[in-house]
Order: structure tokens, then sequence, then C-alpha cells
């Protein structure tokens, strides 16, 4: 079912993040609880589950932004109270094209912020450093806007470019949190087919919260079910989709998977 | 003709040479300082520390010393103040700054009353006085105006990158708790030093409108930077000349070209 996770089979299972017996708290009540597993180097993992299930407390405990009440958080085996790679671990956030549209940024301003980081404090971009910026800018398909100003785009060129901002650190491992809102199916199409390619071509690890099951299950080599308990399955051939997120949506959950339109979307690209 | 005459004359004069110089720097500071003010949406922290240093002027002049230093002291404790209401929820940003503020003013009107009442000096610090900068003045103000420019400059990404994404930032390592305290100060610093140019009740003109007149150009942020600098260093400098030379209030003649730059942008903006 899945071109990606052949690829990913094919490269060395390094482990990218452990995760073992979380549990995180939201509002005094428990939100995430013993959660167990592991991401390796080239998954591309879709986390789905119900609003309010926790999928967004989870990538935040996992940045070490929300506080956990329990359990340990390893990325490339350094616990994160002590990791201090944060450059390889990048972040999209739900709201990040919600910004003021009035900010005065151009595109490649913006992209420029994503090198910014504790290693160069006080001190200007380098010319690498503006060659990452614009190798991510090509990569991301937005050379041809990057001096408009932010406030001008529209909805899918704003994820991208907020996209290229995660790229242009060079991370290994990128959490979106639900990028692709409202906009058309045209424009989620190659939003998607950018996330693939970053993920086989430049073998990044990708964890995407996202409602749109049918991309997850056609697309994506993990599948990360949340509702207070984490549940993390392989896509194979063999898994039934259905199984699965009936565990977190409930019992009468009936999700209708046409894997002759799977097939296609592969062709298209 | 005889007005463009008396301005070249001007220009031989010590006292004129000192204004122009300290309102450029003062301006300058302010310009690039009040933009970031604008894009934290923090705008009135300017206002507030301005009025919090009244009392820290009136302290300097009860105590016969300079009151820049003693203003200065003030401010930077107002800051500190307005930094631990907000961390520890005590308050939230615009109820600190008007605690501060109202403390702040109260105390200086406790210390005239003490000292007997008002005088021209202290007159002269709230509506400002820069014709009268002498070369101590001008040192002070200098020193602090180019410390609060190099800082500025060399911390010019990391402030842009908290201020367009404080978790973002944070995430990338930028210590934002400790750039966020010492920006604060930066405010405290640009304020102080210009008290003695345009005064404590305008100082937050010149922070405030150089940047929103910028802003309404739609330009990069390099690009919105340098136009605020320029529209803050021209209200200055045709502040003081016009001023000059016609004799009225040099901080009133300042804010009003700033507000007619300001009135110019938003038309081009409307008409664009």
């Amino acid at each position: 079912m899945q071109d990606n996770t052949q690829v990913a089979a094919m490269q060395e299972k390094t482990t990218v993040l452990e995760v073992s017996d979380l549990n995180v708290n939201r509002a005094n009540s428990v939100a995430i609880e013993d959660a167990n597993f592991t991401i390796h180097k080239g998954d591309y993992v879709g986390i789905v589950g119900p609003n309010g299930g926790g999928k967004t407390t989870l990538l935040l405990a996992l940045l070490n932004i929300t506080p956990r009440t329990k359990g340990t958080i390893r990325f490339f085996g350094q616990d994160i109270e002590s990791f201090s790679r944060w450059e390889k671990v990048a972040y999209v956030p739900q709201n990040a094209i919600n910004f003021d549209s009035q900010f005065p940024l151009t595109v490649r301003e913006l992209v420029s912020l994503g090198r910014v980081n504790r290693s160069n404090l006080g001190r200007t971009l380098k010319p690498p450093d503006l060659e990452a910026v614009d190798d991510a800018l090509e990569f991301m398909g937005i050379s041809d806007i990057a001096n408009r100003r932010i406030g001008q785009l529209s909805g899918g060129q704003k994820q991208r470019v907020f996209v290229a901002k995660s790229l242009v650190r060079n991370p290994e491992i990128i959490l979106l949190d639900e990028p692709i809102v409202g906009v058309d199916a045209k424009t989620q199409e190659k939003f998607y087919k950018k996330l693939s390619d970053l993920n086989i071509k430049k073998g990044i690890t990708i964890m995407l919260v996202t409602h749109d099951l049918t991309a997850v299950f056609c697309r994506m080599s993990k599948v990360m079910c949340i509702n207070r308990l984490v549940n993390v399955s392989e896509i194979t051939e063999d898994l039934k989709p259905e199984e699965v997120l009936s565990k977190v949506y409930g019992e009468h959950f009936h999700f209708v998977f046409h894997e002759h339109k799977c097939k296609r979307v592969f062709e298209d690209e | 003709m005889n007005e463009l005459i008396d301005i070249f004359r001007l220009f031989g004069f010590q006292f004129f040479q000192n204004a122009l110089l300290g309102g450029t720097i003062a301006a300058l500071a302010c310009a690039w300082v009040g933009l970031f003010l604008i894009l934290r949406k923090e705008a009135m922290i300017g206002d507030g520390i301005a009025h919090t240093a009244f009392g820290g002027i009136a302290l300097g002049l009860f105590l016969g010393i300079n009151p820049i230093f003693t203003a200065l002291l003030v401010s930077i404790l107002a800051v500190l103040g307005i930094s631990y209401m907000r961390r520890k929820g005590l308050a939230q940003s615009d109820s600190a700054i008007a605690v501060m503020m109202a403390v702040g003013f109260s105390a200086g009107l406790i210390i005239i009353s003490l000292a007997g009442g008002f005088n021209v000096e202290l007159f002269s610090f709230l509506f400002g006085s820069i014709l009268t900068i002498d070369q101590t003045d001008l040192i002070i103000v200098s020193l602090l105006g180019i410390s609060a420019i190099l800082v500025l400059g060399i911390f010019y990404k990391e402030l842009l990158s908290m201020t367009f994404d404080e978790e973002g930032a944070r995430l990338m390592g930028i210590p934002v708790r400790s750039l966020s305290l010492a920006f604060n100060l930066l405010v405290a610093i640009t304020i102080v030093l210009s008290i003695k140019v345009i005064g404590v009740i305008l100082v937050v003109a010149l922070l405030v409108l150089p940047g929103l007149s910028a802003l309404q150009l739609n330009l990069s942020f390099k690009g919105t930077t340098l136009a605020a600098i320029c529209f803050g260093t021209t209200s200055m400098i045709t502040g003081i000349l016009l001023s000059s030379v016609y004799n009225v209030a040099t901080s009133g003649v300042i804010v009003f070209t700033a507000a007619g730059i300001f009135l110019f942008t938003a038309i081009y903006r409307r008409l664009e």
C-alpha cells in the first residue's frame, strides 16, 4: 500500500524519538496516559484522533513546552531535559499562519528567521545561511514570491513558507500541527506532495497532526491514534484502517477507504 | 529668504550643533526601539515608563544630582517591576504599566511638594528643552543612544524572531526571557535619553509615530526599519530648524512634523 514505507524500511532503523510511560496533564485532567512509542528515521507518521484527544498536547510535551507529569522523552537517544540539538527538531504550530497580516516581513526574511538560533546569537547570518534559505525557498517552490510581504500570501503559500522556515535549519524531524486547514483540495495535494518529497528525498522524519484520514492511509508509513491513550500502528497491506480508527473514534465509527483513489494519488505524483 | 539665512547662521552656534546631534541620536534610537514596541503591541510601555521617569527627575532635582541618572534608575526599576508583575501573574501588561505610571508620577508630585513647588528646570523635563542641551547632556545622550543602537544592531535578528513568534524563538534556543528584559531596559534607556530632547509628555510620539508611518509603506522589515529611522530623524531635524526660526516650542513642532509624515503615508497607502 505504501511507497514510502518501503523507502523507510530500506533506511537504517535509527531511533529518532523514544517515548516511555508518558503522562501529560491539561487543565488538571489527564490528556496523555502511559504513552509508549518509538519513531525511527524516515518514518512519516499521521497523528489522528478526535478533537480534545491530546494530539497538540502530545506535540507540545515532545517539545518540552508543556510539562509532563510522568515518563521520559528522548530525541536521538538524549533525554529532552539535557537535549541541546533542538535545531534538529522543527515545529510548525497549528496557528502558524494566523499571524498579524500587517507584520512587515517578506517571505525571504521570514524563512531566514529559521536560521536564527543559539549558536549564532548576536552574529549576522553568513553566506551558508543565505544559501540554505535559497535552497529551502526553491525546494518548497516559493522562490518566485521570495520578496512578497507575508501578509499578501494565500493560505497555501503561507503553509509552504512556514515549512520552508522549519526546513532551513536542516532538521531531522519535523512536527506539523494541522498545517492544511482551510485550503482547497488542489493546494492540499501540492502540500502533501512537498511533504512526501521531504520524507523520501531528504529522509526527514515527519509527524503530522491531521484530520485527513485518507491522506494518512495513502501517504504515510505509520498512524498514531490518540484519544488520551496513544496507539501507533505501521501502515501495511494487512492493516485495516477502520479497526485502528474505531479505537479512538468509537465503535460506531465507519471509515470508507478507497484503495483505487490512493493509487491514483501516487500515479499523479 | 531671510529665514534661510537665519537657518545657515544657526549652524554656527554650539548650542544648535548640540541640539541637532543629540536630537538625531535620540530620534534614531526612538524610531528603532519604537518599531519593535509597535510590533510587540507594547507601545504604551513607552508612555508608562516616561511618566514613571518623571518621579526620577523630581528626585534628582530634589537631591541635587543629575536628573538623567535618577530618571534612568527609576525607569529601570519600573521596567523590572512591570516585568515582575507580568511574570508572577500579578497583573496583565497594560495594568502593570498603569500601576508603575501612577506610582512614579505620584512619587514625583510628592517630591515636588516637599521641595516647595514647581521650578523651571522641572518644566523643561516635562516638555523638553533641546536647545539648552550642554556638552555634559550631549555626552550622556550620545553614550546612552549609541549603546542602545549598538545593542539593537547586534541582537536585531533575535529580537525580530521573538517579536514575530516568541514560542518559536524559544524553541530555537534564543534566550527569550533575557532578551525581553534587555529590550525593556533598552526602552528605559531610550526614553530617558529623549526626555531632555522632547520631554516626558511627548516622548511616546517619537517612539510610535515614525514606526507607524513606516508601516504604512508595506515594505520589508529592513525597509520599514530604515524608513522609520529616516522619518524619526527628519521630524527631529525639521522640528529643530522650524522652531528655531519661528521661535515656537521645539518638541511641539517635532511631534507635529512626525504626525504630518504619518498623515502623508496614511494617504499614500489609501491611494496605493
